[in-house]
């Protein structure tokens, strides 16, 4: 017979009342016994409801004393979900330091640092930051990861959101939602989840404006247009499709297309209406694509192979490549004369068995598609978003930004080693005269791919990562930074031959990093550099620093182009393959992705604040402008930026 | 440490502060949040003289904290009794083995006795202590000081060849530890000369003695004046690992026997106050065999165990005896009867039974016997387990209080056995 509740309660409240009257010193011999009641009680039937009754007492008692979570106003929401996913001890303070927030939140405890709209937000913000434990996804079951507490974890959010204001959270989460679309990933998967959070939470009291912001995602994803909206089941949608006249056909496809170029997020009706007009009206096509005339021109010119494409697919599982489709025709990718024949190889691709599984695995069950469609949908999604590739949960930034390169400067060459990769599980790079066969090589940075990766990343990402680490170690003892050669050698070409480096991979000095920013600045400032325009993505090599300014480690980004923001100052503006382009860098270095001129896809930071988190880039020896004339002291804040950030992890000479 | 300033400051505070300082303070050597409590409980001035790593949270929490490395022996040493003198100490109570010379020196001084200290000595030495003890007539094993690996070879022989065991025959074991460590720290049972050459040559010397069969149980005796105040017997189920508080009655029955026995060890280590916590077997014809004995707090939670037996803090107890201001009628007034305890009150210290856990998994069936009181077990972090110092490092510990030995002694069999760790 278990315990009853009852009891649990009452011996945790005598533990909690031992500690109270404890003295200040030896409160940790009491905290134990808190935290084996409250650890008890976790698990049980209304559990929390009896902890959050005394959470007001939690911090005068002594319960966090001496510990991580002392300081309510030093904890950091990115850190919950890490304490909560922990066993154990972490687990169980992080519960009651949450409830602790939570009862500052609704005005049952008062902090001297921390008030009732700090702990709300911190709250909110740990919402959003963990809608995967608040809203776990089936599909993610096959996941390695040990995530036996995330019941608990699930638990405490649900308690947490009957508590707090669904106002505020929805006002947030609309934020996250708005932040994330404009990056226009490839992968959606989150944004989705987000979307269904929110709705859920949504009611008639909530406020009207966040409303309408939200019904504008939720129409996006499950019906944007009357006819859709009416009816859900697609077969239904597409037997009232026939009953259309040319002109209700019309306003059906602006109306959905208009959704879709809003918000970037497809309805699976989309799909249903794209087939069927190809079949039977391919010149409504560019009204149901919202195409501007370069990508009318583009799709009049390849109109059967467009159709071909469509009809092998564009499905309602892989509707999201009506989007790249769309942007594919703007950006005149078929035009160019490899790409045609290329995407019609991989119709009938003969594709290797342990890749059409993977590529299988990728869309849910029993939408009764091939590999062949799954490839080739989200080809077209590479060619129509390069910026919108993301490396996922995997360290492979490198091959993230090469295949985002390619499908934006070399889409021939893309389409070369995607079949090579589906189809013989070999792709061939040569380097300093000599092959480097992936089939050859094991290892890489990822050799337990996370595969929630977007189709064409899915077959490539396994064969570049291991090329690429294969080039680092061949040239790691060579005493400079292997980029140096690495980079031109595995993005090609484009890739300028001057290289820069901010410390010493050796010895991990910095050196003349002074000389290190005039130089960057004298290559890519409008201001200093002769105005050489950057013509290719420049592949270079940051410092990712937390809120804290504290160096995380190294990230491969592109920078995409420098140029005046609307306000006229000069910004980078570069790509991120990490899905999230704008954390939060510290020093309130923070990557905006909206409403500073960003391009969708596209990070952007003033050209200083970008420069201080620099440690490696390419230019070209002969296009240099004037490096003495950069103002000292704009080089004297980045060194101050830079010695303070990361500059903390090494060694300055 | 800034030993220089401290004699100048001392030498002139010596000379401001009276001998006859009232209220004189307590010192409290080593660390131990319990005892500090309990001072802090009994009003009492204290301070407490700990590793110098504890320096920031004594500051933090206000507790008078001088820092001290007791691993450090020199000439400075008598700093330390300098600057406890000027702050107006004259009681010393070690909470820790490594303390027991250091608080002997210091009452030695404190007292003006030099011999308390050549007596603490005594409790630091277990080749020393066990020659006492056998000079004094108490029945000890065979025993000797090791300090190669040949003199354990000899004495593993000799031993064996004593009791007439021939080529062939399982040897009985012999035992070996080091001088100066607390209780089971570096205990190696070697039965076999190959065991010998496992051996640390660093580790010498060493006390080896013989085997002794039968049951083994302690004993926490609070002294005052020299007379046992109070006697606790402790009842191992396994050393270690398990034990409770006050033992069953079959070996309560011996425990006038007992009680004699530490009067008699008393006597001979002319222990005149504090607390000491001897280990004994008794054999089943009733023969006392004495094993060692230490002066300070007791391992395996006994003092806690005593606290929820007698409802009395065997750490008030401690700094009471420790104490030789402390009356006669106040111990009368605080000791209750040994034979008025409030039930048993046992332990089980776990470890886990594999070198790798994930996961920690208490049954239900522990958590709702009637015995179980609690437990301060957590979900370790995944990981590689620490191999075992002496029994210090368990993982947790299991409490347990019930009416019945018997079910006592087979709840923390039944435990033991079990491991929580998956």
């Amino acid at each position: 017979m278990p315990q009853s509740t009852g009891v649990i309660v009452e011996r945790f409240e005598k533990a909690l009342d031992d500690l109270d009257q404890a003295a200040s010193f030896v409160k940790s011999k009491y905290q134990t016994d808190v935290y084996q009641e409250a650890n008890r009680l976790i698990e049980m039937e209304n559990g929390l409801e009896h902890l959050f009754g005394h959470a007001d007492r939690f911090e005068q008692a002594g319960v966090f004393q001496d510990g991580p979570w002392e300081s309510a106003d030093k904890l950091q929401p990115p850190l919950v979900a890490g304490s909560l996913r922990a066993k154990g001890l972490p687990m169980i303070i992080e519960v009651l330091s949450d409830l602790r927030m939570l009862a500052i939140a609704e005005g049952k405890a008062t902090n001297p640092t921390v008030s009732k709209e700090m702990a709300e937000d911190f709250l909110n913000e740990v919402m959003v930051l963990n809608l995967d434990i608040l809203f776990p996804d089936a599909s993610e079951s096959s996941r390695v990861e040990d995530n036996e507490n995330s019941e608990k974890a699930q638990k405490l959010f649900e308690f947490l959101i009957q508590h707090l204001s669904s106002k505020a959270l929805v006002k947030t989460l609309i934020e996250e939602i708005d932040r994330l679309t404009a990056q226009r990933p490839i992968m959606i998967k989150r944004i989705v989840s987000m979307i269904q959070t929110a709705k859920k939470m949504t009611d008639s009291e909530s406020d009207p404006e966040d409303q309408a912001a939200l019904q504008k995602y939720i129409a996006a994803l499950e019906g944007p247009s009357p006819l859709s909206h009416k009816y859900k089941e697609l077969s239904e949608y597409r037997a009232n499709l026939k009953e259309l006249e040319r002109n209700d056909l019309i306003s059906e496809s602006v109306s959905l297309a208009k959704s879709m170029r809003t918000t970037g997020l497809v309805a699976p009706h989309h799909a249903t209406l794209i087939r069927f007009l190809s079949k039977r009206m391919p010149g409504l096509l560019t009204y149901a694509l919202a195409l501007n005339s370069k990508g009318l021109a583009n799709l009049e010119e390849n109109e059967e192979l467009v159709q071909q494409m469509i009809k092998a697919s564009i499905f309602p599982a892989t509707r999201q490549a009506i989007y790249g489709l769309a942007l594919m025709l703007e950006r005149g990718v078929l035009s160019h004369s490899p790409v045609p024949p290329g995407l019609r190889r991989l119709v009938e691709l003969d594709i290797r068995p342990e890749v059409r599984k993977n590529l299988n695995k990728a869309v849910q069950t029993g939408e009764g598609l091939t590999a062949n469609s799954i490839l080739l949908a989200g080809t077209i999604q590479v060619l129509g978003q390069p910026l919108g590739v993301g490396q996922g949960f995997n360290p492979t930034c490198q091959a993230a930004r090469g295949i985002s390169l390619w499908a934006q400067h070399a889409p021939g060459f893309l389409l070369e080693i995607i079949p090579r990769a589906a189809r013989d599980g070999d792709i061939d790079f040569m380097f300093e005269g000599q092959a480097i066969h992936s089939e050859n090589l094991t290892g890489g940075l990822a050799p337990n791919l996370h595969t929630e990766l977007d189709p064409v990343s899915l077959v490539l990402v396994p064969h570049l990562d291991r090329i690429y680490s294969e080039m680092m170690s061949r040239v790691a003892l060579r005493g400079d930074d292997g980029h140096r050669w690495v980079n031109p050698a595995f993005y090609g070409n484009w890739v300028q031959k001057g290289f820069n480096s901010a410390f010493d991979p050796l010895t991990g000095y910095v050196m003349d990093y002074q000389g290190f920013v005039k130089l960057f600045y004298a290559t890519h400032h409008p201001d200093f550099n002769d105005d050489y325009e950057l013509i290719y993505p420049n592949p270079v090599g940051i410092f990712i620093t937390n809120v804290h300014g504290k160096l995380l480690g190294l990230h491969a980004i592109s920078i995409t182009r420098i140029a005046q923001d609307p306000s006229g100052e000069y910004r980078v503006y570069f790509y991120n393959p990490n899905n999230d382009g704008s954390q939060n860098w510290g020093q309130s270095i923070e990557p905006s992705v909206q409403e500073n001129g960003e391009e969708e896809g596209e990070s952007s930071l003033p050209f200083h604040e970008f420069t201080s988190r620099l440690y490696a880039f390419h230019y070209n020896p002969y296009e240099q402008g004037d490096a003495y004339a950069v103002d000292s002291h704009i080089v004297q804040s980045i060194y101050e930026l830079a010695k303070e950030s990361w500059g903390r992890d090494y060694t300055w000479v | 440490m800034e030993l220089d300033q401290m004699e100048v400051n001392s030498s002139v505070e010596q000379e401001v502060t009276s001998p006859e300082t009232k209220p004189y303070l307590t010192a409290l050597i080593g660390w131990s949040l319990q005892a500090i409590e309990v001072a802090a409980r009994m009003e009492r001035p204290f301070v407490v003289v700990g590793p110098p790593e504890f320096e920031s949270y004594a500051e933090k929490h206000e507790i008078g904290f001088v820092g001290w490395d007791f691993n450090k022996l020199n000439e400075g040493s008598d700093q330390l009794y300098k600057k406890l003198k000027a702050l107006g100490v004259e009681v010393a109570i070690p909470l820790y083995e490594e303390c027991v010379e250091w608080a002997g020196a210091l009452n030695a001084r404190f007292r003006n006795e030099p011999r308390v200290f050549n007596r603490s000595l005594l409790l630091r030495d277990k080749g020393m202590m066990k020659r006492k003890a056998q000079i004094a007539g108490i029945k000890v094993g065979v025993f000797e000081e090791a300090h190669n690996k040949e003199d354990i070879v000899r004495f593993l022989r000799r031993v064996n060849d004593a009791l007439l065991k021939i080529e062939g025959d399982v040897m009985d074991p012999i035992h070996v530890k080091p001088l100066d460590k607390a209780g089971s720290v570096g205990h190696m049972a070697i039965r076999t000369v190959d065991e010998i050459e496992e051996i640390d040559d660093n580790a010498f010397p060493l006390l080896m003695e013989s085997h002794l069969d039968g049951q083994e149980f302690s004993v926490e005796a609070f002294i005052h004046k020299g007379k046992v105040q109070f006697l606790n017997i402790t009842e191992y189920v396994r050393l270690g690992y398990s034990n409770f508080v006050p033992a069953s009655p079959s070996l309560m029955e011996k425990r006038p026997q007992i009680v004699e026995a530490v009067q008699q060890l008393v006597d001979a280590f002319e222990i005149e106050y504090g607390v000491i916590h001897p280990e004994y077997f008794i054999t089943p014809n009733g023969t006392l065999h004495f094993g060692e004995v230490a002066a300070r707090v007791p391992g395996g939670h006994i003092f806690e165990l005593i606290e929820r037996a007698y409802g009395f803090s065997a750490y008030e107890a401690q700094i009471l005896c420790s104490d030789p201001k402390t009356t006669q009628e106040e111990l009368d007034e605080f000791f209750p009867s040994p034979y008025d305890y409030k039930g048993y009150a046992g332990c089980l210290m776990v470890h886990p039974q594999k070198d790798y856990v994930n996961d920690l998994e208490v049954p239900d069936e522990l958590e709702q016997h009637g015995y179980f009181e609690k437990h301060d077990l957590f979900t370790p972090a995944q990981g590689k387990v620490a191999q075992r110092i002496g029994f210090g490092n368990h993982y947790g510990t299991i409490f347990f209080f019930g009416e019945e030995s018997d079910e006592m002694r087979h709840l923390l069999k039944e435990y033991e056995e079990y491991d929580f760790y998956v």
